[in-house]
């Protein structure tokens, strides 16, 4: 069995009515541990719509959703919460922190709810900021830092888990190149480490950088092979 | 996620929203401390009430009877009073006369507040009947009664006015020109309900005495001193039956009444009063209270987006719910301890200013004015609470 599988998943917005949406038009996926793999497509593709339901934020309106063997769909709200804060980290595009919280508590954030004791908490939170470079900016808040500082605090709080699924939507879109390259290199890192990497972008360069590149178009995957990533890499 | 983290999250998350914090806040505390305040007023008005009524005397009968033609029943009302010794302790004419008192240069009439005091004509139960105890010299005795003795007992006011730190024993006063001899003074009892009238500014004499000052001998009121509060309505029973046979209806009337009931009806007046304004009060927590669940709703549509993202990075429903539960505990519960402070020093400051006397909100109402402000918190943090909870990871995203 596969890390994630999907069988024919639709989501469908105001289902029946004039305004109806297919954001999904039954897609069907398999995604293997340790895969790096990147979702390509333009804007209002449903590729965030696929991220949502990979990630369990979100939930199809028809179609199997497999992840790890488990049918998500019948899993209840705290089998899910455990899935959200054990099994997948996420990086949104809008960093998406606690603006009343400093950097470090964000990272200890999803520790909290694990009930990790605050001592190591604390430890893992710190050895996470150290490893995407802003150990110096724990105590600072999202407002008092830039875009790049505040993708890289939420890139620790995806990572402080040690999650062993990374999910990253469009982590680059508001940087600059060169921060947007540190970013990758991190995601890269993680994925030799064992990560399993699904990044999200409209990025053809980026999406190169991946083994493994996925395309979407109204809802449906119209592309799905290996690529050049050992190249451009 | 442990019940204490919930606790630090929620202590967080309050304070970095101190304005807000304190605006919620602010409802349960005004609520709080009116409940404290009124009640506890109308509690110390209770009190002072009761220690006016037992100052005057507790279990009196008070009889008024009169005969129209001319007859007087007083003499058969008293010797009635007396017979009934099995729930009579004692029993004492009970009508009064002005007048002047004068003691050498000194002159009642002069005394800026009271002016000239009430004489009491007695016998001698007057005291123990209307709960008067000697500080010193002796009170009226039953020779006094039946010899016509001019003697005066005075209250410590009027001694205090008179003969200021002397001693009147044996000091010779002067009654409507009539010269008494004080041989006793009560001791102070008056609680200081009333600024005009004083309970010490007072004298007795021999109730024989009425035959001199007031040229009658007919004493149509009686105050009969019962042995305790259970026998009061049987000697009403009684002395009703025996007048009603002395007092044919149409030719006089009679009255016979007891304090107790007073007593009793100005307790059930003030428990009226009390769950009145109580009431009055509650309503004024309940407005908090909704405010409160106002503001929880603006918080959770405010926070809807830091809601996504804690259910995004693993909290769960229960854990969205603890903590807006716990926040809105916290913030009634901090309202609540505030409220009783300041309850408990308006009690305090109005006890003084209206009653003048200290009164402290009972340990039962602060207990339960605290309990009451959390479990209003835990009730209108409950929607708000569900609602934040029950949101989509995604959809609460989404939110701005």
């Amino acid at each position: 069995m596969k890390l994630l599988h999907l069988t024919d998943v639709y989501k469908i917005y105001q289902e029946g009515q004039e305004n109806e949406v297919r954001a999904l038009n039954g897609v069907s996926l398999d995604i293997a541990r340790g895969e790096f793999v990147s979702i390509i497509g333009a804007s209002g593709s449903g590729k965030s719509t696929l991220m949502n339901i990979l990630g369990c934020l979100d939930v199809p309106t028809y179609g199997e959703y497999y992840l790890d063997g488990q049918l998500v769909s019948e899993l209840p709200d705290r089998r899910l919460s455990k899935i959200r804060n054990l099994e997948v980290g996420f990086i949104f595009q809008g960093f998406n922190l606690i603006e009343s919280l400093t950097a470090i508590e964000n990272v200890e954030l999803p520790l909290v709810y694990q009930g990790v004791s605050a001592r190591r908490r604390r430890e893992m939170a710190e050895d996470a900021l150290e490893r995407v470079g802003l150990a110096d900016r724990a105590k600072h808040h999202p407002s008092e830092m830039s875009g790049g500082q505040q993708q890289r605090v939420a890139i620790a709080r995806a990572i402080s888990t040690r999650a062993p699924i990374l999910m990253a939507d469009e982590p680059t879109g508001a940087l600059d190149s060169r921060t947007g390259e540190h970013v990758l290199e991190i995601l890269h890192g993680l994925h030799d480490g064992g990560t399993t990497v699904i990044l999200i972008t409209h990025n053809n360069e980026l999406a190169e950088t991946a083994e493994r590149v996925i395309r979407v178009s109204d809802g449906k995957i119209v592309q799905d092979g290996k690529t050049a990533a050992e190249v451009t890499r | 996620m442990n019940i204490r983290q919930s606790f630090k999250m929620a202590l967080k998350s309050i304070w970095s929203n101190k304005v807000r914090s304190a605006l919620t806040m602010l409802g349960i505390i005004i609520g709080v401390a009116a409940v404290i305040i009124l009640v506890s007023v109308v509690r110390g008005q209770n009190i002072k009430m009761k220690e006016y009524y037992e100052s005057m005397g507790t279990n009196k009968v008070n009889i008024s009877a009169y005969v129209w033609n001319g007859k007087d029943v007083s003499q058969q009302l008293y010797d009635f009073c007396l017979e009934q010794s099995d729930i009579v302790v004692g029993v004492t004419p009970n009508m009064s006369t002005w007048g002047d008192i004068k003691y050498r240069a000194t002159n009642t009439s002069a005394h800026p507040t009271y002016g000239s005091p009430q004489v009491y004509y007695g016998s001698d139960r007057y005291s123990q009947c209307n709960n008067y105890t000697l500080e010193r010299g002796r009170d009226i005795s039953f020779l006094d009664v039946k010899t016509y003795n001019q003697v005066i007992v005075i209250g410590s006011k009027l001694s205090e006015y008179l003969f200021q730190y002397k001693n009147p024993i044996g000091e010779k006063i002067s009654l409507r020109g009539y010269t008494f001899e004080v041989v006793g003074v009560y001791k102070a009892k008056d609680t200081g309900m009333n600024e005009y009238w004083s309970l010490d500014y007072m004298a007795v004499i021999p109730y024989t005495m009425s035959r001199l000052l007031d040229k009658t001998t007919q004493i149509t009121e009686f105050t009969a001193k019962i042995k305790n509060a259970e026998s009061v309505n049987t000697a009403i029973t009684r002395l009703n039956d025996f007048l009603a046979k002395k007092v044919p209806e149409n030719s006089g009337y009679f009255y016979v009444y007891s304090e107790n009931q007073w007593l009793e009806q100005s307790d059930e007046q003030n428990k009226l009063m009390s769950n009145v304004l109580g009431g009055i009060a509650a309503i004024s927590l309940l407005v908090g209270g909704i405010g409160i669940m106002n503001i929880m709703l603006v918080t959770v549509r405010e926070r809807t987006r830091e809601i996504g993202i804690r259910k995004a990075i693993g909290g769960s429903r229960r854990t969205i719910l603890i903590q807006f539960l716990i926040e809105a505990a916290v913030v009634c519960g901090v309202g609540g301890v505030l409220g009783i402070l300041v309850g408990g020093l308006g009690t305090v400051i109005a006890g003084k200013k209206i009653l003048d006397i200290l009164v402290f909100p009972s340990m039962g109402m602060t207990v339960g004015a605290f309990a009451f402000s959390v479990a209003l918190g835990i009730t209108f943090g409950m929607y708000p609470a569900v609602k934040a909870s029950g949101l989509q990871p995604v959809e609460a995203l989404r939110a701005e």
